[in-house]
């Protein structure tokens, strides 16, 4: 079971379907509204921007799942594709920031304008533009210009679009949304349990103290 | 010269049916399909609530400028936490069991006339129900024309006669959690409670609404007693009223408690003062401009101003929010 899941996993066509389908689904409003859809483009709006923060919570996830189950095969195949499915969450940022746009263009974009001042736009703007940079440097020929360590410094940001895009969505309701916990929690879990992995291994052998050893 | 000769299968233009006539068609078959709805929903649209007060249209309040939005619309799209926070959730679980007949509603507090009385004889008193169609805003920027059937407000308070003393008059929502779903969830600050000074409730707009379109007001919408302020803010709307009660202090509503940075007692509507996280300059017309949907300028006070901006002359809106 596990071994076929790896190779599914393995294939970008799979990745390709998994990170396309949901936009079909968000975006479906649009073309074939329901007749008690009482405003298609913002129910397109919040899907995107929901599945964005799946997609994003997602990518980070595969780093400490390789770290905690080094030789797990489902989490080598992930690896592959870290950098198409950081692009997924990019493009979905986008694509909910453009439903935004249309969402409230009023003749003019004055609406937009004062709007995007507003810390709750500001901080999902942030996240959108981190996650731009970071697609920009997603060639392989970006690592070359920045130098490896530099490279990885930048790519540390997505850390941050995520901190952002999960304050963001917490923040466009008018009580707490739950899903927030489910699409962000486990991230949090994983990367705590990483970064204690990491230390206890990074940490000498119990037993050999520096009295022993010389 | 150029001489056309038609083939047997053309027909004429005037053999065409009219595009009128043709839409009329579908409307037609729509209302067959509404009656045949009805139909099946007649055990309750017949047993509820204020159903049985036939509505007289007020033409003081029907701009043809107006145009409402459809009912299906009006009552599937509600903002009714009791009953999920989801737009659509009220619709489905405000009808499942929960009974709003019979309903009684209490006045109380400041007023010489202190009364539990049933909400079909409150209708009866009040001298049945007109229809108003008026603007609906909500605070979240998006906004409907809705045909409410009810009574003044105004005629409820005369009816109760206040005290000198009251000063405010403030509205209870229903609070039962076995029927409520959203009442067993810690969302709001149940029951839902909201409030106007004395001078807005006997202004002419101050509505009591037990129905929408002609027909009794669906559970979704707040039945059987829904109060209805159009040039303010739709959470100032209190939902299935159960107690009317008349004060000496402004009382604070349930989302001013909640959140009193983005939600104030007044809540009108006032396209130059900005909800904290978005503009409230103007708004998405529900229902208009197919699937991209469409915008408009918010108007203040909702469009109401020539009729209530004396309300507030000489006070700081951008303070009381």
């Amino acid at each position: 079971m596990s071994a076929f899941l790896e190779k599914l996993l393995r294939s970008k066509l799979t990745i390709w379907v998994l990170l396309v389908a949901p936009a079909v689904w968000a975006l479906k409003p649009l073309f074939a509204p329901a007749p008690t859809d009482a405003d298609p483009l913002k129910t397109t709006l919040l899907h995107l921007g929901l599945i964005g923060c799946i997609v994003l919570a997602a990518v980070l996830a595969f780093t400490p799942l390789r770290v905690l189950w080094p030789r797990w095969g489902v989490a080598q195949a992930l690896n592959r594709h870290r950098r198409l499915v950081g692009v997924g969450a990019f493009a979905y940022a986008l694509l909910h920031f453009t439903a935004h746009l249309l969402h409230v263009y009023d003749g003019g974009f004055g609406t937009f304008w004062k709007e995007i001042q507003k810390p709750f736009q500001l901080i999902g703007l942030g996240a959108l533009l981190i996650l731009f940079v970071l697609t920009i440097t997603s060639i392989n020929a970006a690592i070359r210009w920045l130098g490896g360590k530099a490279w990885k410094n930048l790519h540390r940001l997505a850390y941050v679009a995520a901190a952002l895009a999960a304050w963001h969505q917490a923040d466009a309701r008018k009580i707490f949304p739950l899903q927030v916990v489910w699409i962000f929690g486990p991230l949090a879990v994983l990367e705590v349990a990483r970064i204690w992995k990491q230390r206890v291994t990074s940490l000498p052998p119990p037993g050999t103290t520096p009295a022993q050893t010389s | 010269m150029h001489l056309r000769f038609p083939k047997a299968w053309e027909l004429p233009e005037s053999a065409a049916t009219p595009e009128s006539a043709y839409l009329n068609r579908r409307a037609i078959l729509k209302t067959l399909g509404l009656g045949a709805a009805a139909l099946a929903l007649a055990p309750r649209g017949l047993r509820a609530t204020t159903a049985g007060f036939p509505t007289r249209v007020n033409a003081d309040y029907r701009d043809p400028a107006l145009k409402p939005t459809s009912y299906e619309l009006i009552t599937s799209y509600n903002n009714f936490y009791e009953f999920g926070t989801g737009k659509e959730d009220p619709k489905p679980n405000a009808n499942r069991g929960w009974k709003t007949e019979p309903w009684t509603v209490e006045l109380t507090g400041l007023i010489n006339n202190p009364i539990k009385i049933d909400a079909n004889d409150l209708v009866t008193k009040m001298g049945g129900a007109e229809q108003r169609v008026y603007r609906f805003r909500c605070v979240e920027a998006w906004s409907m024309v809705i045909p409410w059937d009810g009574f003044p407000l105004s005629k409820l308070i005369k009816f109760a006669d206040p005290k000198p003393e009251a000063k405010f008059v403030t509205f209870t929502t229903f609070n039962d959690p076995k029927s409520a779903p959203g009442q067993r969830t810690g969302a709001l600050d149940w029951p839902y409670f909201e409030g106007l000074r004395m001078d807005e409730a006997m202004n002419d707009l101050s509505f009591i609404a037990t129905g929408i379109y002609g027909r009794p007001i669906p559970n979704q919408n707040g039945a059987p007693l829904r109060l209805v302020v159009p040039w303010k803010y739709g959470f100032k709307y209190g939902k299935s009223i159960v107690k009317i009660d008349f004060v000496a202090k402004e009382p604070v509503n349930t989302w001013k408690a909640m959140q009193a940075r983005e939600y104030g007692f007044y809540a009108n509507v006032n396209p130059m003062v900005d909800h904290p996280r978005w503009s409230q300059a103007s708004e998405r017309v529900i229902g208009a401009g197919g699937a991209f949907g469409t915008r408009q300028k918010t108007l203040m006070f909702n469009g109401y101003e020539a009729q209530v901006a004396g309300l507030y002359r000489g006070m700081d809106l951008r303070r009381n929010y």
